[in-house]
C-alpha cells in the first residue's frame, strides 16, 4: 500500500480530455467564430471600460458624449468623424456609449432569465407531477401573450415604480421587464434536458449507492444540461439587444443617456433632412454586434453539442 | 423450495412474493385503466457466497426485478428481506445503510457512467456520499479500485469517453465495489459488450467474487453465460419465476418447456457438432 501511495505521490496521472475541452478544442478550429468572438469581447470591453470611467469619473471619449463639440447636425468630418446631432453633440461618442446601455441591459436581463428559467426548468423536470403542471402552465400562459406586447406592459407597470425600497428608472426597468417576460424558453429548454437525463443509468446509479436529491440535481443533472444554457445564453443576448433597442425606440427605455434605440428614434426625423449619420452609426453599431454574436452562437452551440449539428 | 427457505438464516437475500406493477394511464384524467405486471409474483433466495442467475427473453421483467430490489421501482406488494433487514419498509436511513452493502452494476456502460465526471470522481462519490474517509485516502482506495479490475491508477483523471465499452464496464465494476458491499446485483453486465470481452468482464467478476467472498445476482439473457458463472439459476418467464434450481440440474434435466425452449436456443460450440455432416469432406477441410 505504501509503495503504492508513492507512487501515485510521485507521479501525477495525466489529466483527462473533459467533454469542455473537447468543445473548446472544436470551437477554436472555427476561424470565423474566433473572429466574432474578437468582435464580441471588444463590445464587451468598451461597455465594460465605460461603466470603469464613469465610476472613477474619468473625462475621456465616450463619458464626454454631453459635450457640445461643434454645430447642429455637422455632417461626418476629420474633426467629427461621425458628425453631430441636434445638440452638437458627437454621434461616435454617443455610439460608443449605447454599447455600454445595450450590454448592460442584456446582460441582466439575461442573468434574471436565467436565475428564474433554469431552478424552475430543474425543479418541474426532476420531480414532476403536481409541481410541473404549475410550472408548465405558468410558463405556457406566459409565452401565450405577444412577447413585444408583453415586455412592453412589464415595461410601463415597471417604469418610476418604487421596489423593495429602490426605484426602478431607465434602464432597470428595461431589463427587469425582458428578464422577468423570456426566462420561458431557458425553462422549457432545461426542463426538457433535465427529463431526458434523469432517467439515464448514471442518475439511476447514484440513486442506488444513496446521493441526496440536491447531489443528484447538482452534481449530476446540472453539469450535463449548463452547456444547454450557455448555448441559449449565447443566442438570447442578441434577442435582449434587440429588445433594449425596440424598447428605447418606443420611448420606454434610458430617456436621459443616449442609446442605440433613442438614436435611431430620434434619426427617424433627421432622415428627411438628410442627415443619416446618426442613423447609420447606431444601425452599423447593432448589425456589427448581433452579426457576431448570431455567428458565434451558432459555432458555440455546434461546439458543445456536436450532434445537433446540422451540414 | 419453500421448504427449503423457512426456518434458515444464511440466506442473505431473499424476495418473497415480490410484485411491480406500473400503472396504466387513459384519457384526459389520466385514469389508471390496467396495470403492465412487470414482475409479477416472484420469489427466489441468495446464500450468501452464492451466485443466483435470472435469465429469460428481453422485456420479462429482469431489470425491474433489480430496481425493485434497491428500491427504484415502485413495489406493490411482496417482501424483500436482507441480513433479516426488510428493505421494501425500510426508513430513509435505514435505506441508506442498506443501500451501501447492495453495489450495482448496470447493462449500458455508455449511460450508467455520468459523462461529465473523471473516472476518480465517479468510483469515489459513493464513499463521499457516505462520508466514511476522506481525502488521499479515497484517492488510495480508488487506486487499489482500479488495479483490482483491471485498470491503472494513471486513469483516475480521465473521462468515460476516452475508454472502450470493455474499460467502461471495469469503472462501473469498480464503482459497484468501492463500498465494499455484501451482495453485488448485475444488471446484464455483459451483454452490451462483444464476445471476447465478455468473457474477460465475467472473469473478472468471477475472480473478484473469490476474492472478496461477494454474494452475487446475475441477470442475463444468455443461458451460456449463466451456466459459466452460476450455481442457482432462476428462469423468469412474463414476469414470473418458472423454474429454480441447481446449474446443473437445470441443464441435465428442465422441466418446464420454456427452460427447454430456451436451453435449446443455445448455439453449440464448433460447426459439426448440432448438424448431420454433409457430404463435401468437413473433416478433410478442418483437418487441412
Amino acid at each position: 500500500m505504501s509503495e503504492r501511495k508513492q507512487i501515485i505521490e510521485t507521479r501525477r496521472p495525466p489529466k483527462g480530455r473533459s467533454l469542455w475541452k473537447d468543445a473548446a478544442g472544436r470551437l477554436r478550429r472555427r476561424k470565423p467564430a474566433m473572429v466574432c468572438l474578437g468582435v464580441v469581447i471588444a463590445y464587451f470591453l468598451l461597455a465594460g471600460s465605460i461603466h470603469v470611467g464613469e465610476f472613477f469619473d474619468l473625462k475621456v471619449g465616450p463619458t464626454l458624449w454631453a459635450e457640445q463639440v461643434g454645430r447642429s447636425y455637422a455632417p461626418p468630418s476629420s474633426k467629427n468623424v461621425l458628425g453631430t446631432d441636434i445638440f452638437g453633440q458627437s454621434v461616435l461618442r454617443k455610439t460608443l456609449y449605447g454599447a455600454k446601455i445595450s450590454i448592460t441591459v442584456a446582460l441582466c436581463a439575461s442573468l434574471i432569465s436565467i436565475a428564474i428559467g433554469v431552478p424552475l426548468g430543474a425543479v418541474a423536470g426532476y420531480f414532476r407531477g403536481f409541481v410541473d403542471e404549475v410550472i408548465v402552465w405558468l410558463y405556457s400562459t406566459l409565452s401565450s401573450v405577444p412577447y413585444i406586447l408583453l415586455i412592453l406592459a412589464f415595461a410601463v407597470v415597471l417604469r418610476d415604480k418604487t421596489l423593495f425600497g429602490y426605484k426602478v428608472t431607465g434602464i432597470t426597468a428595461v431589463y427587469l421587464a425582458i428578464g422577468l417576460t423570456s426566462w420561458v424558453g431557458i425553462c422549457r429548454l432545461v426542463r426538457g434536458e433535465i427529463i431526458k437525463h434523469k432517467d439515464r443509468e448514471y442518475v439511476m446509479a447514484a440513486v442506488s449507492y444513496g446521493c441526496s436529491r440536491r447531489r443528484i440535481i447538482f452534481r449530476h443533472l446540472m453539469p450535463n444540461v449548463l452547456h444547454i444554457v450557455i448555448i441559449d445564453f449565447s443566442l438570447r443576448f442578441v434577442a435582449f439587444v434587440h429588445a433594449e433597442v425596440i424598447l428605447s425606440f418606443l420611448g420606454l427605455g434610458e430617456s436621459d443617456r443616449p442609446s442605440w434605440g433613442a438614436m435611431i428614434n430620434d434619426a427617424r426625423m433627421e432622415l428627411s433632412r438628410g442627415v443619416w449619420w446618426q442613423m447609420a452609426a447606431a444601425t452599423a453599431a447593432v448589425f456589427f454586434f448581433s452579426l457576431a454574436l448570431n455567428i458565434f452562437g451558432d459555432a458555440l452551440r455546434d461546439s458543445l453539442d456536436p450532434k445537433l449539428r446540422i451540414q | 423450495m419453500s421448504g427449503d427457505m423457512a426456518g434458515s438464516n444464511n440466506y442473505l437475500l431473499e424476495v418473497e412474493d415480490l410484485k411491480t406493477y406500473f400503472p396504466v394511464k387513459r384519457g384526459v384524467l389520466r385514469r389508471t385503466v390496467g396495470y403492465i405486471k412487470a414482475v409479477d409474483g416472484i420469489s427466489f433466495a441468495i446464500k450468501a457466497g452464492q451466485t443466483l442467475g435470472l435469465v429469460g427473453e428481453s422485456g420479462c421483467g429482469k431489470t425491474t426485478v433489480v430496481r425493485s430490489i434497491v428500491r427504484l421501482a415502485p413495489t406493490r406488494a411482496g417482501r424483500v428481506i436482507f441480513e433479516q433487514r426488510d428493505v421494501l419498509s425500510a426508513g430513509k436511513d435505514e435505506l441508506r445503510r442498506l443501500r451501501r452493502e447492495i453495489g450495482l452494476v448496470f447493462q449500458d456502460s455508455y449511460s450508467s457512467l455520468n459523462p461529465r465526471m473523471t473516472v476518480g470522481a465517479i468510483v469515489g462519490e459513493p464513499l463521499k456520499v457516505h462520508g466514511e474517509i476522506r481525502g488521499s485516502e479515497i484517492t488510495e482506495r480508488i487506486a487499489e479500485l482500479l488495479s483490482k479490475v483491471g485498470l491503472s491508477s494513471e486513469h483516475i483523471n480521465r473521462y468515460p469517453h476516452e475508454f472502450s465499452g470493455g474499460q467502461r464496464q471495469r469503472i462501473g465494476v469498480a464503482r459497484a465495489l468501492v463500498l465494499e458491499p455484501k451482495l453485488v446485483i448485475c444488471d446484464e453486465p455483459v451483454s452490451a459488450l462483444d464476445v471476447s470481452i465478455q468473457s474477460q468482464i465475467l472473469n473478472l467478476l468471477k475472480d473478484l467474487q473469490e476474492e472478496l467472498g461477494l454474494t452475487l445476482l446475475f441477470i442475463a439473457h444468455d443461458l451460456a453465460v449463466v451456466r459459466f458463472f452460476c450455481d442457482v439459476v432462476a428462469v423468469m418467464y412474463m414476469g414470473r419465476i418458472v423454474e429454480l434450481a441447481e446449474v446443473d440440474q437445470l441443464y441435465r434435466n428442465p422441466l418446464h418447456p420454456y427452460t427447454r425452449a430456451l436451453i435449446s436456443a443455445v448455439p453449440q460450440a464448433g460447426p459439426g457438432l448440432q448438424r448431420p455432416k454433409n457430404s463435401f469432406g468437413t473433416h478433410a477441410v478442418r483437418g487441412g
